[in-house]
């Protein structure tokens, strides 16, 4: 019993990134309709960006913060100088252009930082341990769970009650009338990708200490963050949470339990499951088209 | 449209033709090797061999070089690719015009190429594929390797475990490619041989992050000894699990992983590790390989991060030029195969006891075990040979 | 001066007028003569990127030319290599069969994965194609039974007429000769009513529909027929090679055949093989870049995107008609 605990454990604990991941792909989405394969790499260049200002000698809270607000600018510019201009963006168009994005990211992180595997540190141990019981968790996989439920709060708190939040979602949900209504989309969908970036170098930087910081860390992740936010329904903020966490205990148990060679083609038949059979996930809305 | 497929063609033309020496790769002033190493995309960090190959040629050069000619490496970049490393080795031979190809990373890439060196009859030295791929392969007049063999070092550290560690269970936790695949069948045949038991083999993809899962599963399988055939990172994520899990088992590892960045990568948890090298380790009182050591990082820099695949890259070179001192000013490809042939366990200033024969390609046939402690490698055996296979 | 058609005929023609002759019996005699002045490495990436360039079109067939999008090409480009590699190997049938099996089972597959298509659009298209390519690059590595695994697939050596494939003159006559076929095919098909159909599918699925073009059946054909043409590129591509591992398919191959497509330019048979050729040169003139290639790739996918979205076909076809209209 003990072990299917640990199991479950480490499933929580990996699957509170995903959510994090997801909840960026989602917010995205969601705002811009836009498929963000550079997201894992935004991260990656967040985290990066607080490993050269830990280097420097700099305090962790200020080092932390350069590279989440690091993220937020590079995403925001990202978004203004090359998705809102292109005014007949087919979906294909952005998706493209995301993925050349991440191929820069990547290489520039290389260029700079190079390649070999780099120890990241952080206030919270990956080797200190507690037990409960038969099961073992480290302090960071703790840490990372209690850090991804407050910024799921504070996502939610800012969403549901503050005025950006409410431009959000009237962006999110049409433009074109927002606008009609005096809120000024261009700057709230900015905003958007800035704290969509800053959530996934957050889980960046939740996920360097354990798995090591070399560029390509977020590539896994960041595509079992994509798998979470299918599941849980691309246009639902909840359903990420969901999706992320229902995925990684799923992951770990199927591990555990079925077969560790084929834990990785796990999240792929989920997506293709959930797409076949339910395209809007878990918690999201049907999709439908206006003619 | 037709223009613009005529403007394809031009395009492809304007690639510039050939020059042919007299000898390829062979000048009044010149010699020119190539190797093909991925120096961009995930598996960069092992492009640190090759640029440890343009080093050791410039201090070469600086020092006068081989018989008064100068060794001119050029690299081309793969990214690990298969297409683009059999597309680089035709442009060296070809267009640039090599007297010899020197390493050549990934065992998958030595494949797309062989049967091209082989036709054109190139000089290869060592590509750091498993040595047993050639086993059995005619056609290696002009191949030489100074490379271990995964499978029998694999054998050997299960031996070891076996009778010095009295270990009777072993676990394999390898990468799943051909490098970790080739040391399970060793590690199998080692359990055979020395009456082991393998009780768990678990995998790991190259692109994995997270690696509880296989911590758990290799803990649960109680056993008393667990193998590493892994990537630096990969093998410093497996150990630190598996502390984290209270799992402390004997470890053991390919020499791959007897990089010091280890050290720094898995913290405590790497203490007490045995694994294998094949070339004397710097900081263990061998003089000449700390000295080649400091040749390399005075003259590139950038090796500093990097030290074990530049003392690797410098292996590799080393028998290639002691193969150009001994055929002589008058070289050619015969003389230098005839010279080649003429090493006997002989001592370089980084690798040691090369051997080579008229029907012996395979330059080392040993290795010697080490233990980490205190943050550094220190000698554990002596070596030990395995049998040559070709 | 502008070309005025006064039959439909003659704008179905795909060579018009001396001058289209000329360019392409120019073309063709370059296309056959190059094994025979250039250099072998010349020849051998000359294949390579006519292999590239089967895929592109096939992909553009898909994704400029109905709409769809897929990010899981390496998946197709895998079974039919896999395929053909099997069939050769394990049922130790010759190579015109072994093709013709990669060609049928990737057109099967492409149908298949374009089933799910039809409920699907834009973005979870995109998710779901993303998934098959990964999964079918899993399903490989793990499979060993079938794929060989990490060990690798060796195709033998075949020999066509007494001409060995090891060589690379006759490996580029072969696959330049498919291509050009398989090219010329596609173009014929893209002025036919089944372009037209696709076309419309891609402007309005909708308004396709009501006018009467079958969307499941012309959507699973621009499935089946892209997985076809990337299927038999990736048979032949096993060839190039010498033998097959799961590391030639991954995600990275998926993006690759992707930029070669937008790059060359969506919805342009002609772009697609310029975006290919290109993007396979590019690695090999560049090759002392290191990294910096993978930024100048990223750069050079976004400036086309932003500043010329019809990729270099369009960009050329603007120089084409600023010259015709010269000195307006």
């Amino acid at each position: 019993m003990s072990l299917l605990l640990q199991y479950v454990a480490n499933g929580l604990a990996a699957g509170s990134l995903y959510a994090l991941v997801a909840l960026g792909v989602v917010l995205l989405y969601r705002s811009s309709r836009v498929l963000n394969f550079a997201h894992g790499d935004l991260a990656t260049l967040g985290v990066f960006v607080a490993f050269t200002a830990l280097a420097r000698g700099w305090p962790y809270p200020v080092a932390l913060g350069a590279g989440l607000v690091g993220t937020a600018l590079v995403s925001a510019a990202f978004y203004r100088l090359l998705i809102k201009p292109v005014r007949q963006a087919t979906a294909l168009s952005l998706v493209i252009t995301t993925l050349g994005f991440a191929l820069l990211l990547s290489g520039l992180m290389v260029w700079i930082w190079g390649t070999d595997t780099k120890v990241f540190p952080f206030p919270l141990s990956e080797v200190r341990v507690y037990r409960l019981g038969g099961v073992v968790v480290s302090e960071l996989s703790a840490g990372s769970l209690a850090v991804g439920l407050l910024l799921v709060a504070a996502l939610s708190l800012v969403v549901q009650k503050t005025r950006l939040g409410l431009a959000m979602r009237a962006v999110a949900q049409n433009p074109v009338a927002a606008q009609l209504l005096g809120v000024p989309a261009g700057r709230v969908l900015a905003a958007t990708w800035a704290v969509a970036g800053g959530l996934g170098a957050a889980a960046g930087m939740l996920l360097a200490p354990a798995v090591l910081l070399d560029p390509f860390m977020m590539l896994d992740p960041f595509l079992k963050g994509f798998a979470a936010a299918v599941l849980g329904g691309m246009d639902s903020l909840p359903g990420a949470v969901l999706g992320g966490v229902v995925l990684g205990v799923a992951e770990s148990v199927f591990a555990g339990y079925v077969s560790v060679k084929y834990k990785a083609t796990l999240a792929f038949v989920v997506i293709v499951a959930v797409l076949l059979a339910k395209p809007e996930g878990l918690l999201g809305r049907p999709f439908h088209r206006r003619v | 449209m037709h223009r613009v497929l005529g403007l394809c063609l031009v395009v492809l033309l304007a690639l510039p033709f050939a020059t042919t020496a007299q000898e390829r790769g062979v000048t009044a002033e010149e010699v020119v090797v190539g190797s093909s190493m991925p120096l961009s995309g995930p598996a960069a960090y092992w492009g640190a061999v090759g640029r440890a190959m343009e080093a050791y040629a410039r201090y070469l050069n600086d020092q006068g070089g081989v018989h008064g000619r100068r060794l001119r490496v050029v690299l081309r970049d793969d990214g690990y690719l298969p297409p683009r490393a059999a597309a680089n080795v035709r442009e060296l031979v070809e267009r640039v015009g090599v007297f010899a190809i020197v390493g050549l990373i990934g065992t998958a890439n030595a494949f797309a190429v062989r049967d091209y060196i082989v036709r054109n009859e190139v000089v290869w030295i060592t590509p750091t594929a498993d040595a047993s791929m050639w086993y059995g392969f005619r056609d290696k007049k002009y191949l030489f390797v100074t490379y271990p063999s995964y499978v029998e070092e694999a054998k050997i550290l299960v031996d070891y475990a076996a009778k010095q560690l009295g270990v009777r269970t072993v676990a394999v936790f390898y990468q799943n490619d051909l490098y970790g695949q080739k040391g399970l069948l060793g590690a199998k045949q080692g359990a055979v041989r020395s009456r082991v038991r393998i009780v768990a083999q678990v995998p790991y993809e190259v692109t994995q992050a997270d690696v509880s899962s296989e911590a758990v599963k290799l803990r649960e399988s109680r056993a008393e000894a667990v193998l590493l055939y892994a990537t630096p990172r990969h093998g410093a994520l497996i150990v630190r699990e598996m502390a984290k899990v209270g799992y402390t088992p004997k470890l053991l590892s390919s020499f791959t992983l007897g990089d010091p960045i280890m050290f720094a990568l898995a913290g405590e948890a790497w203490n007490g590790v045995i694994s294998t090298a094949f070339f004397p380790l710097p900081g263990m009182g061998d003089s000449k390989v700390d000295e080649a050591l400091a040749v390399l990082t005075r003259v590139d820099p950038a090796l500093r991060t990097n030290p074990y695949n530049a003392l690797a890259g410098w292996a590799f070179m080393e028998p290639f030029v002691e193969g150009l001192r001994r055929a002589g000013r008058d070289l050619t490809k015969e003389r230098f195969v005839q010279a080649m042939e003429t090493i006997r366990n002989w001592d370089g200033q980084v690798i040691r006891g090369v051997t080579f024969g008229p029907d012996r390609r395979q330059g080392i046939h040993r290795v010697y075990l080490t233990r980490a402690e205190g943050g550094r490698y220190t000698k554990l055996t002596d070596w030990i040979s395995y049998p040559t296979g070709f | 001066m502008v070309e005025l058609r006064t039959s439909y005929a003659q704008d179905l023609r795909l060579v018009s007028g001396w001058t289209g002759w000329a360019g392409l019996v120019f073309l063709l005699a370059g296309l056959v003569l190059l094994p025979l002045v250039a250099p072998r490495y010349v020849v051998y990436v000359a294949t390579l990127a006519a292999v590239h360039s089967l895929v592109a079109v096939g992909l553009n067939l898909l994704v400029g030319y109905t709409g769809q999008i897929s990010l899981g090409h390496a998946g197709f480009f895998a079974v039919g290599a896999y395929t053909h590699g099997l069939v050769l190997t394990r049922l130790g049938w010759g190579f015109w069969p072994a093709l013709l099996a990669a060609a049928v089972t990737s057109a099967a597959a492409g149908f298949l994965v374009g089933l799910p298509a039809l409920r699907l659009s834009g973005p979870y298209l995109a998710i779901a194609t993303l998934a098959f390519g990964l999964a079918t690059h899993q399903v490989l590595v793990n499979w060993e039974a079938l794929s060989g695994g990490r060990s690798g697939l060796f195709l033998p050596e075949v020999r066509l007429a007494g001409a060995s494939l090891k060589d690379e003159r006759v490996l580029y006559w072969l696959v330049v000769a498919v291509t050009c076929l398989l090219v010329l095919a596609a173009v014929r098909l893209l002025r036919s009513y089944v372009g037209r159909a696709f076309v419309a599918v891609r402007d309005s699925d909708v308004a396709a529909e009501l006018s009467g073009v079958n969307l499941t059946r012309y959507k699973t054909l621009a499935f089946a027929l892209s997985a076809l043409y990337t299927g038999v590129a990736g048979a032949l591509m096993g060839h190039v090679v010498g033998f097959l591992e799961p590391q030639l398919f991954t995600l990275f191959e998926s993006v690759y055949f992707f930029s070669m497509v937008v790059v060359g330019g969506l919805a342009s048979v002609s772009g697609s093989i310029l975006g290919a050729v290109l993007l396979t040169l590019l690695p090999q003139l560049l090759s002392g870049m290191g990294e910096a290639l993978n930024v100048l790739y990223g750069a050079a996918v976004i400036l086309v995107l932003r500043f010329e979205p019809g990729g270099l076909a369009a960009r050329w076809l603007r120089v084409q008609r600023y010259w015709r209209s010269w000195p307006l």
